[in-house]
């Protein structure tokens, strides 16, 4: 079934147009995607150097505070021994930073001093003096905001030793500044990291190692302030992956399995998503990373991007890990692109719409052309007619099919004109079924039917009923595809045979596969007639030379046939005699009759060959033994060869039977064997003899007959009437035998065998089709 | 029947001489069977007395060329052709030639007995008339040249020849005629002229149109 014209275009439109926007608007998605990704990370590891950046200006002054205090101590600007400067000083660098916790000195004896914040404005000093009893060793003493002394009291329980510490063991093992590990301050439980450094003297000895205390509670909330994203987040990881600052600080104290305080390892982490965004990456070192690494990641079906960044510092060795909601960044153009979408299948329903109205404008000339062109064709509508307004290239084929359908016209006139007065017959022949769809003058008039009466009735029933071959060639032939001609005879309307030739050509009816025959019809009868009469006078001539050699024969014959006759009349004598004057020889009288029966039947043997060659010629051909033949027409011969000593062997073979006119085939026998008995009895030759052989090729039988004669002149045409060697013949012999084998489906040829001449010729075998 | 002669049979087919050899070998002639003219010819002796049943048509030598040769020979054996094929120019040519009888096969075997009789009796009566007529030539030999010339032309003019015409035309005298005709008479065995005339007739020493 063809598309309408309409539909294609508005479907290709529409189509096309929700493939444009389609590619356009995944295309604008994927990039501003891509671009926006790009961007959150770009931000997010800003975001990261502003926290890393944050930290160091956060925990910086306590390093400067534990530097300057060392220097001075080292400077002996504040000498150790005076307590109270020492306390003052460490005060004042408590109150310089609020963030620091507190700030001390303890020394190599083991002295300690302390101070730090109690509450609001109330700071707390510890001092340890190892030289004084027990009992007074431990000195607390409240201040005020303005180093006042509020109260003070002895702890005879303390047994502070500042050298025990990891944060003076460590300083004084490094000799240089060192930032412990994070860990839970004790008095405030708040997370918090000292900076140590060692007071070396003159001697090159550490003498004692000043430290201050910073809470680092204040990066939490500083992460907790932090913008990643909308939705995002920041925390940070020490290096041995446990988390020390994370926006709720909450989740930061874990109580250790001996009642102590720690931070939780980024594995073991209250946050799922915190976890999922640092992945697996802790491993035996802790927190081992070449660079940062932005990744992403997946939790509860969102997608988030993330950047694990060191701090890059030696003295702090910490990450911080950032996360957010991919949709912080690119939601906005998720939703954008299903609104697109939307409106791109909009669009393409409306082009659709459009389409379909342009397809029909566009298609209504065409439409209005294609129903002319069919009203043309069928003859309803002039082709001069004016056209509808329709295009300039529908208008150019407009005049090529006019031409076309004018030239038609006059060229069916032409074969209309043509078949019907044709001087031949012709007929339009159905092929399936035979009938005649058209026919002729000439073809209604050589038969003496009108046209009306031939036409709707079948090539068929114009063949003779009974004239079975015929009637199976016809249909054979028009069951085929090829063209074909065949000679069949007909039956007029006045019942005459009438003999036609007809040529057929196939023609495609229509495109469904129907085939008729357009075929042309001739009168061949008269010169079938011809073709019979002389078929007739070659079988004449054959009857009346058989009729002659029957007469050269007879002769030949009658003394053939006397010898056993004489024969059995003289047994007839002797037995007589014996039977009447000498009874003594009475038993000698039955070899006698068993003498006259084998010669009675040698003379039967004689007429029954005769009468091979007498018998009438039916023309039919029959089966029957080629040698039982030749057998015969050496009998028929055998007084003339005797006549001239000569002998004609028949060469044991195989019993062949052969299909052929047998009276036709004695005939040529009997003519060969006497040509060669006259040829031998011409020449003076000893051996005198004709070798007559039989064998079987392939669908043939070949009978050769071998003279030892003089042979024959290579210049005389043999098998031409009139040609001959003998005096007294008319020569018609080897041409009449040509005729006759040839007309029983064999070859006759001649050749010059080693010792005279060989005549051979072929028969169809029994049973072997000669067509 | 039995007096030496005998029935000589020649034709190629071994059937005919057989059956015919034994037809009539029964009736007591003695048959002398042979397959070819060659094969008889080769065994043929003139002075065999007897007749020659002769087929006509035989390969190589057919029975007329052997009746020629026979009559080459100066045979005076009497010749019955038996022939299959009958034809009358052959009959015609083989009676010209001497044959007795021509008789077509199959034929009656009273006639063929009857001819062979014939034959056999041509040939002794011959044989007989040849005897004479060899006398006649041996006393004729004995005569003088002058009882020669003078009994041939007694013999051919015995009307007109007397002595004196002969005496006349030989220049001697009617007397001396006289003598040498009682010499002559008595030397050739005859009584008188007429029958001198008839003995020199038969053995050919004059012919009929001399007398």
């Amino acid at each position: 079934m063809m598309k309408s014209l309409g539909a294609i275009l508005a479907l290709a439109l529409a189509g096309l147009q929700l493939l444009a926007i389609a590619v356009v608007v995944f295309s604008s998605y994927f990039t501003s995607e891509r671009t926006l990704l790009e961007h959150a990370r770009t931000q997010m590891v800003d975001v990261g150097t502003n926290v890393i950046q944050h930290t160091k200006w956060f925990m910086s002054p306590a390093r400067s505070a534990a530097e300057l205090s060392t220097a001075l101590a080292s400077n002996q600007i504040i000498r150790r021994e005076e307590r109270e400067n020492l306390e003052g000083l460490l005060f004042q660098q408590l109150r310089s930073a609020p963030q620091f916790a507190g700030a001390y000195y303890g020394d190599e004896a083991g002295n300690f001093v302390y101070v730090k914040r109690q509450d609001e404005n109330v700071y707390l000093t510890k001092i340890v003096d190892v030289a004084v009893s027990a009992r007074t060793r431990t000195k607390f003493i409240k201040r005020s905001e303005s180093f006042d002394s509020l109260e003070w009291f002895f702890d005879p329980e303390d047994r502070y030793d500042p050298r025990s510490r990891p944060w003076y063991r460590e300083a004084k093992a490094y000799r240089n500044s060192i930032w412990t590990d994070p860990y839970i301050f004790f008095t405030s439980q708040s997370p918090g990291i000292t900076a140590a450094t060692p007071v070396v003297g003159f001697d090159d000895r550490v003498q004692g190692v000043v430290g201050v205390d910073i809470e680092i509670r204040e990066l939490s909330s500083f992460l907790s302030q932090l913008r990643v994203g909308k939705n995002g987040a920041a925390f940070i990881l020490n290096r041995n992956g446990d988390v020390i600052a994370h926006p709720d600080p909450d989740l930061l104290i874990t109580q250790t399995n001996d009642g102590g305080l720690s931070f939780p390892s980024i594995d073991t982490l209250d946050d799922p998503i915190a976890r999922a965004a640092f992945g697996n990456r802790l491993s035996g070192d802790g927190v081992a990373l070449d660079g940062l690494i932005q990744s992403d990641f997946e939790h509860q079906g969102q997608q988030f991007v993330s950047l694990i960044m060191p701090f890059g510092l030696d003295d702090i060795p910490w990450t911080i890990v950032l996360y957010a909601p991919e949709n912080d960044f690119i939601g906005t153009i998720k939703e954008n692109r299903t609104q697109n979408t939307l409106i791109a299948v909009a669009v393409a329903a409306m082009t659709a719409l459009l389409g379909l109205a342009l397809a029909n404008k566009i298609h209504a000339p065409v439409r209005a052309f294609a129903v002319r062109s069919a009203l043309i064709s069928q003859g309803e509508v002039n082709p001069k007619d004016p056209m509808p307004t329709t295009y300039k290239e529908l208008e150019n084929a407009n005049t090529t099919l006019v031409n076309e359908i004018s030239q038609r016209r006059k060229t069916e006139a032409e074969y209309r004109l043509a078949f019907e007065k044709a001087s031949r017959g012709m007929v339009h022949i159905e092929s399936t079924t035979g009938r005649l769809l058209r026919v002729n003058e000439s073809f209604s008039k050589l038969l003496g039917f009108s046209e009306e009466e031939l036409v709707g009735t079948t090539f068929q029933s114009r063949i003779s009923a009974d004239d079975q071959d015929t009637l199976d060639e016809f249909e054979d032939r028009i069951s085929g595809h090829a063209s074909f001609g065949f000679e069949a005879k007909v039956i007029g309307k006045d019942g005459s045979p009438i003999w036609i030739s007809l040529n057929g050509i196939f023609f495609q009816a229509d495109a469904d596969g129907g085939t008729y025959i357009v075929a042309t019809i001739d009168d061949i009868t008269q010169a079938r007639a011809s073709e019979e009469q002389i078929e007739t006078l070659h079988r004449e001539i054959a009857h009346y030379s058989r009729q002659e050699m029957m007469g050269e024969l007879a002769t030949g014959l009658a003394h053939e046939l006397n010898q056993p006759l004489t024969a059995i009349t003289q047994n007839v004598d002797a037995a007589d005699y014996i039977l009447g004057h000498a009874p003594d020889k009475v038993p000698d009288v039955k070899g006698l009759l068993n003498e006259i029966d084998q010669q009675a039947h040698q003379a039967a043997d004689i007429i029954r060959a005769l009468r091979a060659l007498v018998r009438k010629d039916e023309n039919i051909p029959d089966d029957f033994d080629i040698r039982e033949l030749l057998v015969q027409a050496r009998r028929l011969v055998r007084s003339d060869a005797r006549q001239h000593a000569i002998d004609i062997v028949l060469v044991r073979g195989e019993d062949l039977q052969v299909r052929a006119v047998r009276v036709q085939i004695a005939q040529v026998v009997v003519n060969l064997l006497r040509n060669a008995i006259e040829a031998i009895a011409e020449s003076d030759s000893n051996a005198r003899k004709i070798t007559v052989s039989v064998q079987s090729t392939d669908k043939f039988a070949r009978v050769n007959v071998e003279d030892d004669g003089p042979g024959i002149a290579d210049s005389l045409r043999l098998f031409s009437p009139f040609e001959t060697t003998k005096s007294d013949g008319m020569g018609l012999g080897l041409s009449i035998s040509k005729t006759l084998i040839e007309a029983n489906g064999g070859e006759i040829w001649h050749e010059h065998s080693v010792k005279g001449t060989r005549f051979s010729f072929t028969l169809p075998l029994k049973g072997m089709d000669d067509g | 029947m039995d007096d030496g002669q005998f029935v000589f049979l020649v034709d190629d087919d071994a059937d005919i001489r057989g059956s015919l050899a034994r037809a009539l070998g029964l009736r007591g002639y003695v048959v002398r069977p042979f397959a070819s003219a060659q094969d008889f010819l080769e065994n043929y002796e003139q002075d065999l007395s007897g007749c020659l049943l002769l087929d006509y048509g035989m390969p190589k030598m057919d029975g007329l060329q052997l009746q020629k040769r026979l009559n080459d020979m100066g045979s005076p054996l009497p010749v019955i052709f038996i022939t299959g094929h009958g034809g009358v120019p052959e009959s015609v040519e083989a009676m010209k030639m001497g044959a007795v009888d021509f008789l077509e096969k199959p034929f009656k075997q009273s006639v063929l007995i009857e001819r062979i009789e014939a034959a056999l009796e041509t040939d002794r009566r011959r044989r007989a008339v040849d005897m004479q007529i060899s006398g006649i030539v041996t006393r004729f030999q004995s005569l003088t040249d002058r009882e020669k010339e003078i009994s041939l032309l007694l013999a051919t003019r015995p009307g007109q020849n007397s002595s004196k015409e002969i005496a006349r035309q030989l220049g001697i005298s009617p007397r001396t005629v006289d003598h040498h005709r009682a010499r002559i008479l008595a030397k050739m065995d005859v009584a008188t002229v007429a029958e001198l005339v008839e003995t020199s007739l038969k053995a050919g020493l004059v012919s009929d149109h001399d007398v």
